[in-house]
């Protein structure tokens, strides 16, 4: 091995630049990199039936409306989207209009179950496929919290919170500098998201299985509790992905490209670039 | 979790490969047989000087390095550039520095970074502190090439995924979005489905054991469980007649056993348990019973029957008609000393809506198996056929 390094090393060492060469870092293991991608459709797959699923039985119940006939608040959406949103007025069933939009649809119990365990089970196999990224690549090291994370975290929000009005009033606005990979509101995102994921999985089989793994509903407050976090962890995820895009839109497509290419034009951690979220 | 020793990450050295390289045990001898012999050693020594935490890389890193990107090359085992590099970024890095508590930190530990040899004063790094990304020196066409082959790689993969995912979703879905309208069904779609039902009714019945107990629960937690007959409520007319009827037994007979029977012959046992339905809902109730055990203790089924169908006649759809419900069961699953012939709901006798006179009541299964008013049990060696797998759902059902 080292031999083949000392070899390619020559052209560098022993000649000046002969052609122009740039500094890229290796941001992202591969493995971190298809995990993350195949997360999507997964993802998609499990809210997509998850919903479908929640349909047949929702967690938040009121007194049926006379009119409708409906009970659930979730489809109380649907129903106000209809009434109020222009070209919705004659939508055939409110009530399923959140349902129509949201997941599988409402009545398909049988087949969003089917769904949604080949997802989970493919979610579980991602999750092992990231974390042996993580470890292999040494990625986690990057994603531990630290102790001025908090205080930071408030700083990169505010740079947040005020860059649009800073664009608009076009004065400067310096992104806060961290010599970390991530910057703190990042690490947290980053490092809670796989915590969620794991609760995700974890009140699912406490739901799933919750005779034989009476014990993991127990952890979660029992049956029903643990179908309450589980429709929760939905919504974190959800609440993720939208800043998680827009950031990376925002961005540019030097960091969409890291997660692609895993390469970084943008080395060393110190740079004021705009890291996104 | 907040890390120890987190402002020493700060530190601009440490942020640095060539101080990460000091960060090992290299002999100091050996540093300066490198100093001494630069070009003829530095290919050897610089797989020495690598961080041991982090051979994977280097391995990564030739691996990668495949016959048409010849000119790609790891900048991390350069001792000789990287010291230089290091001194410019250094002198960057502290104008940068806009945190006072970093740059005190940064001056607290700048002394080694301004001696001349800092390889010579090994540094430990902490096993949670992070660690500088790999700097990896690079034509830009060799990116570019990298950057085309990987999107084009990926793309290829998210739509492979895109139509994959989609054409798994059911047909109801894709019809009301307009997609694949008149179109077959994908052959694998029903297969893939249907294995991932199969895999997870196996793991179901791998985490299954005979001799756990579900958890029971006081008087005083009960809750409301609703009459959930799938179709119409049957008239209770067909009570004064009922007899459970038993199939497939060791003696060959065909047993037929009243009520009465049930209720002298067996002794009773109450528990309060939950019942869960596959919708989602779930409610704590108090039964009474005989347990299926007893039953099969006195009338044993033939020795190489596996499965036990267990039906109601007298079921009904939503439109009140006669709508045979039948499911299998599992022995073991029948064994469990929890898994009754209720006759008894919180102690009274059962009413219509909850399956009078005998509803099956197995805690393990989730509620669709609970079959009310069961007129007839069948041993046998095929697993039978179950009205909701018939309808998509699985079949083993363990909970």
């Amino acid at each position: 091995m080292s031999q083949i390094i000392y070899v390619d090393q020559q052209p560098t060492t022993a000649s000046a630049p002969a052609c122009p060469r740039m500094q890229v870092v290796r941001k992202h293991h591969v493995l971190v990199r298809w995990s993350h991608w195949l997360n999507v459709p997964i993802l998609l797959g499990l809210i997509l039936s998850g919903l479908a699923i929640y349909w047949a039985s929702p967690i938040y119940q009121h007194k049926p409306d006379p009119q409708t006939g409906n009970f659930d608040y979730f489809a109380d959406i649907g129903i106000w989207i209809c009434a109020h949103v222009p070209g919705l007025h004659h939508y055939s069933d409110p009530p399923d209009w959140i349902y129509n939009h949201t997941s599988l649809g409402p009545g398909m119990l049988g087949a969003a179950l089917r769904l949604h365990w080949l997802c989970a089970y493919l979610f579980m196999l991602n999750g092992l496929v990231y974390v042996t990224g993580l470890v292999i690549g040494g990625g986690w090291r990057s994603l531990l919290p630290r102790r001025t994370d908090l205080r930071d975290a408030v700083k990169m929000f505010r740079f947040y919170a005020g860059l649009p009005f800073a664009w608009l009033a076009r004065r400067t606005w310096p992104h806060p500098h961290f010599r970390t990979k991530y910057n703190p509101l990042q690490r947290i995102a980053y490092f809670s998201v796989p915590i969620a994921g794991f609760l995700s999985v974890a009140t699912g089989w406490a739901i799933h299985k919750p005779m034989q793994l009476h014990w993991l509903a127990a952890i979660f407050g029992g049956f029903d509790k643990a179908r309450i976090w589980h429709f929760w962890l939905l919504w974190l995820f959800v609440l993720f992905v939208i800043p998680h895009i827009v950031l990376v839109l925002a961005d540019g497509w030097d960091t969409l490209r890291s997660m692609i290419v895993g390469w970084s034009a943008k080395s060393g951690n110190s740079e004021d670039v705009h890291h996104a979220d | 979790m907040p890390i120890e020793g987190d402002n020493a990450a700060l530190d601009p050295e440490n942020a640095q490969p060539a101080n990460a390289q000091s960060a090992t045990e290299t002999p100091a001898d050996d540093v300066l047989d490198v100093k001494e012999t630069e070009s003829l050693t530095s290919g050897s020594s610089s797989a020495q000087q690598a961080d041991p935490g982090q051979p994977d890389e280097v391995e990564a890193t030739h691996a990668e390095r495949g016959p048409d990107e010849p000119q790609l090359t790891a900048a991390a085992p350069l001792p000789s550039t990287e010291a230089n590099g290091n001194t410019d970024e250094q002198t960057e890095q502290h104008e940068a520095a806009p945190e006072p508590v970093e740059r005190e930190a940064a001056l607290l530990e700048n002394s080694p970074s301004v001696a001349v040899e800092p390889d010579l004063l090994p540094k430990r790094t902490g096993f949670f502190q992070e660690r500088p990304a790999e700097k990896v020196e690079v034509a830009p066409q060799v990116l570019r090439r990298r950057t085309r082959r990987e999107v084009l790689l990926f793309g290829a993969g998210a739509l492979a995924a895109l139509a994959a995912g989609g054409s798994l979703l059911p047909q109801a879905t894709l019809n009301r979005l307009g997609v694949m309208h008149e179109k077959k069904p994908w052959p694998g779609k029903e297969w893939l489905l249907n294995r991932a039902l199969r895999v997870d009714d196996d793991v179901a019945e791998a985490l299954f054991s005979q001799n756990r107990l579900v958890p029971t629960y006081t008087k005083s937690q009960i809750t409301p469980l609703k009459n959930n007959y799938n179709g119409a409520t049957p008239d209770p007319s067909y009570i004064p007649e009922w007899h459970l009827q038993l199939r497939g037994l060791a003696s060959g007979l065909n047993v037929s056993l009243s009520i009465r029977n049930l209720l002298t012959r067996f002794q009773m046992h109450d528990q309060i348990t939950r019942f869960v339905c596959v919708e989602g809902w779930s409610a704590i109730a108090w039964w009474s019973g005989l347990r299926f055990d007893d039953l099969l203790q006195a009338y044993p089924p033939v020795s190489q029957a596996r499965w036990i169908r267990v039906e109601s006649s007298v079921n009904l759809d939503p439109w009140g008609n006669p709508d045979p419900y039948f499911v299998s069961l599992d022995i073991p699953t029948a064994r469990q000393p929890q898994t009754l012939l209720a006759t008894h709901f919180n102690g009274q006798p059962l009413t219509v809506g909850h399956g009078a006179p005998v509803r099956l009541l197995v805690p393990v299964k989730l509620g669709l198996k609970n079959v009310k008013a069961v007129t007839r049990i069948t041993y046998q060696k095929e697993q039978p056929k179950d009205y909701w797998a018939e309808r998509g759902y699985s079949c083993y059902d363990g909970i």
